[in-house]
């Protein structure tokens, strides 16, 4: 036996780099945070989402600049005007919209709005109004309008009646205006920014109350764990809408008092959230060690805790914001939102409601926003929750 | 079974009490009464007004009073109607919105839960696709904007059905797609998120390899167990859409109780305020009692009061 385990000293020297080369993984190694990353990346409908809500964002906050006019410059003569223009020609490089107020609205060819034609006469009582443009009698006879005919009014030029000549996009005014002759297109943007920024900052606020709120709730346990936690199922008996309602009454609405009235509100399901992980991730090794170690409970909280529960605080957070774009928009759309001439989505929706028959346009776009961007976001969430979470998928 | 339901019952009017209390006091801590209005009103009439309702007593002596008239069932008169009384109001209101709500509960039922276990049961192929697209749509719509979508659509440009009152069977359509919207897509996203968890467990692999039917896994089996996340969105959201939504009533011009709560809100009724949350919190609470009954009916392994 000896005389086997003995080798000659020559056969000492150092193996070939190549081999422990082979050994090595080839494959990037990946921490929890890029498994769920790729994970994410592999759902269409998340990054869809994503991909949405980052133009959303970046067109919100930056858009404003590319554009002269601002949210609140009305211009009453160019009111309720809407996307797409069915134009009549007048001769003479002369091109005409006929507004659903019976207005001759001068336009170009290309669509584009250049002012209110004044009329010669405006004849209420035999309801029409005659024109004079660059020598051409025009009139506009809108006599039939509310007789229940489909033809609502008789546009003449000389004694010849004339007929639109095509339909073109409003350039200057990309979805139209609304009733008092503002841009809606900058509104929307204009809008998005505020929708946007109250639901991240409420987001923010409700991050923070919940996190703390449920981390300590968790990590104390006991009596106090029980006593924070009854306080907590007080608060999510409550109507949520009720309080939030309350809240923006007693501080005076605006952004302000809305971020911070649905960051207190809606910290709750948070709260649960995180003190569930907590009183799981607290009897771990590790926070034993931690606190072995001599680590304060400050410490242990914010080193160890927080961190390992960051999975399904973004979840909840992605969920978060579609709720408090909601609730953002259905505060503006009771009248409780930012006050005016600042516009949230909502307040456009409300401000669109009364002219719902006529002027479907103005409903439609800030409605259209408010969707997409939920949708968007709704995507984002679920992507986060399955990307983070692969078991519980709904 | 008696006991447990008995000590529930205390923990309800414990909580009842709770938020009544949060509530009265978080509506005296506002700036400005009900009686200040941007209207000039003299300083004399703001004052007899606050003395007849009392309003000059100090907090906690109003709040005595207010929990008294509890007990005996009376939420006191409006400040802002003259002559009637809360009590009133929700008596007048509640059937209004509970027979639009109600209608929006079966429809959820019916239609969310049937949706989700379809979708469930069929994973991955086209009806579970076609569900969860028409799902995602459904909790991405608002209600506000559901409401005028169809006020839109089906009032105005269609005229197939009336856009505001509620007098018939037609009224009824828009406030119901309204409301329940939001629910039905939820509760079928709820349903299949939990019925698939359900089915691939091993007592479904066992009645499946005991040849039982397979309806008779998926409905007698599965569906029980799968029904108890659901149950508990269930009970909150059926008292919330029972005491009405503020907004699909308010577009529909529905007199319920969503439109008194807002309306009360908006012009500081705070009796209105308080007897319509006070009313919406035992709604609250007692569904989520009956919740958890059910729940215990349909899952015998989990016993009441333990």
């Amino acid at each position: 036996m000896e005389e086997k385990t003995k080798m000659p000293a020559e056969m000492w020297r150092p193996i070939d780099r190549k081999i422990t080369e082979n050994e090595k993984t080839d494959r990037k190694k990946r921490c929890h945070w890029s498994d769920g990353w790729a994970s994410f990346k592999r759902a269409r409908l998340a990054m869809a989402g994503l991909l949405f809500a980052s133009f959303l964002v970046l067109t919100a906050f930056l858009g404003p600049l590319f554009f002269e006019a601002s949210m609140s410059d009305q211009n009453l003569k160019l009111a309720s005007i809407p996307p797409v223009l069915e134009i009549y020609s007048l001769g003479q490089d002369n091109f005409a919209y006929v507004h659903r107020e019976y207005k001759l609205i001068q336009v170009t060819e290309k669509g584009q709005i250049l002012g209110r034609f004044k009329p010669e006469e405006d004849n209420l009582k035999d309801r029409f109004r005659t024109y004079s443009i660059e020598g051409v009698d025009v009139k506009l006879d809108y006599s039939p309008a509310g007789e229940g005919k489909d033809k609502r009014y008789i546009l003449t030029v000389g004694q010849r009646e004339i007929f639109p000549i095509e339909k073109v996009y409003n350039k200057t005014y990309l979805f139209g205006t609304d009733n008092f002759g503002r841009d809606l297109f900058i509104r929307v943007i204009y809008g998005a920014r505020i929708s946007l920024s109250i639901a991240f900052a409420a987001t923010i606020v409700n991050l923070f109350i919940g996190v703390f709120y449920g981390g300590i709730s968790g990590l104390a346990g006991g009596r106090m764990d029980e006593m924070m936690m009854r306080f907590v199922d007080m608060a999510s008996a409550i109507p949520m809408i009720l309080y939030v309602i309350l809240l923006t009454l007693a501080i005076g609405s605006g952004t302000g008092s809305i971020v911070l009235a649905m960051g207190m509100v809606y910290w709750v399901h948070m709260a649960r959230i995180v003190r569930g992980q907590v009183l799981s991730i607290k009897k771990k090794d590790y926070v034993s060690a931690a606190r072995i170690s001599g680590a304060g409970w400050w410490r242990i909280m914010t080193k160890h805790l927080i961190p390992n529960t960051m999975g399904p605080i973004i979840v909840a957070m992605a969920a978060t914001i579609p709720g408090a774009i909601f609730t953002e928009a259905f505060l503006s759309f009771i009248g409780l939102g930012v006050p005016a001439p600042q516009a949230s989505w909502g307040t456009l929706v409300n401000d669109a409601l009364y002219g719902i028959g006529l002027y479907g346009y103005q409903l439609f776009f800030p409605s259209a926003a408010i969707c997409l961007t939920m949708l968007a976001f709704n995507f984002i969430s679920d992507g986060a929750r399955d990307a983070m979470d692969p078991t519980s998928r709904i | 079974m008696g006991r447990y339901i008995a000590g529930r019952i205390a923990s309800m009017i414990i909580a009842v009490f709770l938020i009544t209390t949060i509530t009265f006091f978080l509506l005296h801590a506002l700036p400005s009464g009900p009686f200040s209005s941007d209207r000039p009103v003299p300083e004399s009439v703001i004052e007899a007004l606050n003395e007849k309702y009392k309003l000059n007593d100090p907090v906690l002596k109003q709040y005595a009073d207010y929990m008294k008239g509890i007990i005996s069932f009376d939420l006191g008169p409006s400040y802002r109607k003259t002559g009637v009384r809360v009590n009133e109001i929700i008596r007048e209101s509640f059937p209004i919105s509970a027979r639009v709500g109600g209608v929006s509960i079966i429809a959820v039922i019916l239609l969310g839960i049937p949706m989700g276990v379809l979708s469930a049961v069929k994973k991955d192929m086209w009806q579970d696709r076609t569900i969860m697209l028409i799902s995602a749509i459904g909790i991405t719509v608002p209600s506000f904007i559901a409401a005028i979508a169809f006020i839109y659509i089906f009032s105005s440009r269609l005229g197939w059905f009336p856009s505001y009152g509620m007098y018939s069977w037609k009224h009824m359509v828009g406030p119901v797609v309204a409301l329940s919207g939001f629910s039905i897509a939820f509760v079928a996203r709820l349903t299949r998120a939990s019925m698939i968890e359900v089915l691939q467990q091993d007592y479904i692999r066992t009645a499946k390899a005991n040849g039982l039917s397979r309806a008779s896994i998926i409905y007698k089996h599965a569906l029980k167990n799968a029904l108890a996340p659901v149950l508990s969105y269930l009970a909150p959201m059926a008292a919330t859409i029972l005491t009405g939504s503020f907004v699909v009533e308010r577009i529909f011009a529905i007199s319920g109780m969503g439109k008194y709560f807002v309306e009360s809100v908006l012009n500081r009724d705070y009796t209105v305020i308080m007897g319509v949350t006070v009313f919406y919190a035992v709604l609250l609470v007692a569904f989520a009692l009956f919740a958890d009954i059910i729940h215990a009916f349909l899952n015998p392994r989990v016993k009441l009061g333990e």
